[in-house]
């Protein structure tokens, strides 16, 4: 398989990480708590997604996964975390792994252990033509293709991306959301209802997941791991863009999906399965050089 | 439990006893022509009881890091993993799969306890100057990267099938099956007494009181200069050595080990025993996670009633158990047991 080819599901993997690592990283910046049971809410938009896909049209079906894992989040986020809050963070953090444990086995329970498919039309696009440059095993380049869920995915993130910087930079909410990303208690003095920017970050968390989950459901399919699989990569993403920063988040995105892939190419095949511990390799790395990842807030103790 | 439990706060000396003495009668017993009988309806608690025995010394660890130090280590599986991965490479015999070198046990089990030791002391070194949350996720990780390797690696460990073939020195000297489980119980339930000693020793020096200030105000405990991290990176290497002796031990009882054995569910049954005990207090993570492990016995009895397969039993089960890491968190902060004011959490 040609480098291309790799890169190519590099940025579509990339793609679908930045959109869910938003909403992770937001929740951290803002909530100021790492959810580690978020890669559930993904999991809830695609079964939400794949049931109402036999109802109503993709993408209809895909804005009812977003309101269904925007409500669960915020009603999660009421139940579970708002009461403890004032905690600190690893009451917070071990809080959501709890939650997670029992997120995954309510829909193990619910939705049965067999995987779920949303009925797409597949079309592939391929390219060919590209001379082969073989370099010790690795082809360069060569042909590739691309097929119309990976358009999708690349297409949803890219309008994901101008709508929230719209948010961010032209609203009132997207703007004391960022004024208390920097410093809660001084948009608290600022006059900044945070509780209720506290519930937006919850609600537009989980619509991200939602469509996250979506869009992972449309390449492969739905079952209970659909999330949890890729909570790592999302967190890894999150912490190397900079735990907060939404931007950063983007960017650590897609230098997870384009490590993971291209670390399949260079790999020998007996080997693929481990490039998810290269995406950790490449996290704690980054740890150690730059704890705060690459534009994020100070991490590091005193 | 039942050694360990009946002991006064603080009493370490009489753990040690009791250790001693449990040893020296499973072995005793091991040896002796003296046979056993276990019923069939008691198996179960006894090999329940042979688990609680290496969680416990998984748990006295953790507590020396966690609830002692404040060094919040969610990948303690790894440790336990390492250990038991380095006596199934070093001590195994003409594995199915991966490396066995077939080297005596006893020199596999130091092995996997310094190979442990020296793990922890990697990680720490890499993480332990990370806020709190943040050293949970990179501990976490590095159990995920760990189990990643176990699985791919297949020429050293085998792969999915994991190492068999390691040698089971408690079953050789008993002969039979029950007499094996009940030595084991005692054996494991004496060393575990032993660790309790020996971590109580620990934690009731001047040293534990440093590391229980590091805990509480790092910054203060730095600036009546004790180089803090050089004791976090201590009570680090000292759990991690825990975890490794346990993992040893777990190998060779089992006579296997596979990446199945060593999930996050191994971290997160030790957290919640710790938690739901209450942190800090030796006694009192034991006793929550005797609470725990209580309930995975329960529940395998309850299930023979229930009108529900197995499968979605173990999720009913996962669901209480989550519940109760939730509510302990939000209702008790400080475990059934523990002081609310020494471990500083509102109630």
């Amino acid at each position: 398989m040609g480098l291309v080819q790799n890169v190519v599901f590099g940025l579509v993997q990339g793609s679908y990480i930045a959109i869910a690592a938003i909403g992770f990283t937001m929740i951290y910046g803002i909530v100021n708590m790492i959810n580690f049971a978020y890669g559930e809410y993904l999991t809830i938009g695609a079964f939400v997604g794949v049931i109402a896909a036999g109802l109503f049209p993709l993408p209809v079906a895909a804005l009812v996964a977003m309101v269904g894992a925007g409500v669960a989040s915020i009603v999660l986020a009421k139940l579970f975390f708002t009461p403890i809050n004032e905690t600190g963070p690893v009451p917070m953090l071990l809080t959501s792994i709890g939650l997670g444990l029992v997120l995954r086995n309510v829909i193990r329970l619910t939705a049965g252990r067999s995987a779920r498919y949303y009925d797409t039309q597949t079309t592939t696009y391929e390219f060919t033509g590209i001379p082969d440059v073989p370099v010790g095993s690795v082809d360069l380049f060569g042909n590739f293709f691309v097929t119309s869920e990976h358009l999708v995915v690349v297409a949803c993130a890219v309008a994901v991306f101008a709508i929230l910087h719209t948010l961010l930079t032209r609203t009132d909410v997207g703007i004391a959301m960022r004024a208390m990303s920097d410093d809660e208690d001084l948009a608290r003095v600022r006059g900044i209802d945070t509780q209720m920017i506290r519930n937006s970050v919850w609600i537009l968390a989980g619509v991200l997941a939602g469509l996250a989950g979506v869009l992972i459901g449309i390449q492969t399919n739905v079952s209970v791991t659909t999330g949890f699989s890729q909570i790592l990569q999302i967190l890894a993403a999150a912490i190397l863009g900079g735990a907060g920063s939404p931007y950063g988040a983007i960017a650590g995105s897609y230098i997870i999906g384009l490590v993971l892939a291209l670390s399949t190419a260079f790999l020998p095949p007996s080997m693929t399965g481990i490039s998810s511990a290269i995406a950790f390799l490449v996290l704690v790395g980054v740890l150690l050089v730059k704890p705060s990842g690459i534009a994020g807030q100070e991490v590091r103790e005193a | 439990m039942s050694v360990v439990d009946r002991i006064r706060d603080g009493d370490g000396t009489l753990a040690g006893v009791a250790g001693v003495v449990a040893v020296a009668a499973a072995l005793l017993f091991a040896v002796s022509p003296l046979t056993a009988s276990v019923p069939g309806e008691f198996s179960v608690f006894v090999d329940v009881g042979i688990l609680f025995g290496l969680y416990a010394i998984l748990v006295l660890g953790l507590d020396l890091q966690y609830g002692h130090t404040g060094l919040v280590n969610f990948g303690h599986v790894v440790f336990f993993a390492v250990g038991a991965y380095t006596v199934a490479i070093l001590a195994a015999q003409d594995s199915f799969a991966g490396t066995s070198l077939g080297y005596p046990w006893p020199l596999a089990l130091v092995a996997g306890v310094l190979v442990a030791a020296v793990v922890g002391a990697v990680v720490g070194a890499t993480s332990l100057r990370l806020r709190d949350d943040f050293l949970a996720i990179a501990t976490l990780a590095t159990a995920e990267i760990f189990h990643t390797v176990t699985v791919n690696f297949t020429d050293t460990f085998g792969g999915n099938t994991g190492i068999l073939g390691i040698p089971q020195p408690v079953s050789n000297l008993a002969g039979s099956f029950e007499k094996t489980m009940l030595a084991t119980l005692v054996l494991f339930l004496g060393l575990a007494a032993l660790t309790y000693a020996a971590v109580t020793r620990l934690t009731e020096a001047p040293y534990g009181r440093v590391l229980r200030a590091i805990r509480s105000d790092e910054l203060v405990t730095r600036s009546v200069g004790k180089s803090t991290f050089r004791y976090k990176m201590q009570a680090f290497v000292y759990g991690a050595a825990l975890a490794g002796l346990a993992g040893g031990l777990f190998a060779l009882y089992n006579g296997a080990v596979a990446p199945s054995y060593f999930t996050i569910q191994v971290t997160v049954t030790v957290w919640i025993g710790m938690l739901l005990g209450g942190a800090s207090n030796h006694r009192a993570v034991l006793g929550g996670l005797a609470v725990i492990m209580g309930l995975r016995l329960f529940s395998r009895f309850a299930n023979d009633y229930a009108p529900v397969t197995s499968g979605e039993f173990a999720s009913v089960r996962l669901i209480v158990v989550g519940m109760i890491l939730v509510l302990v968190i939000r209702y008790r902060p400080a475990g059934i047991w523990g002081d609310a004011e020494e471990l500083g959490v509102d109630t």
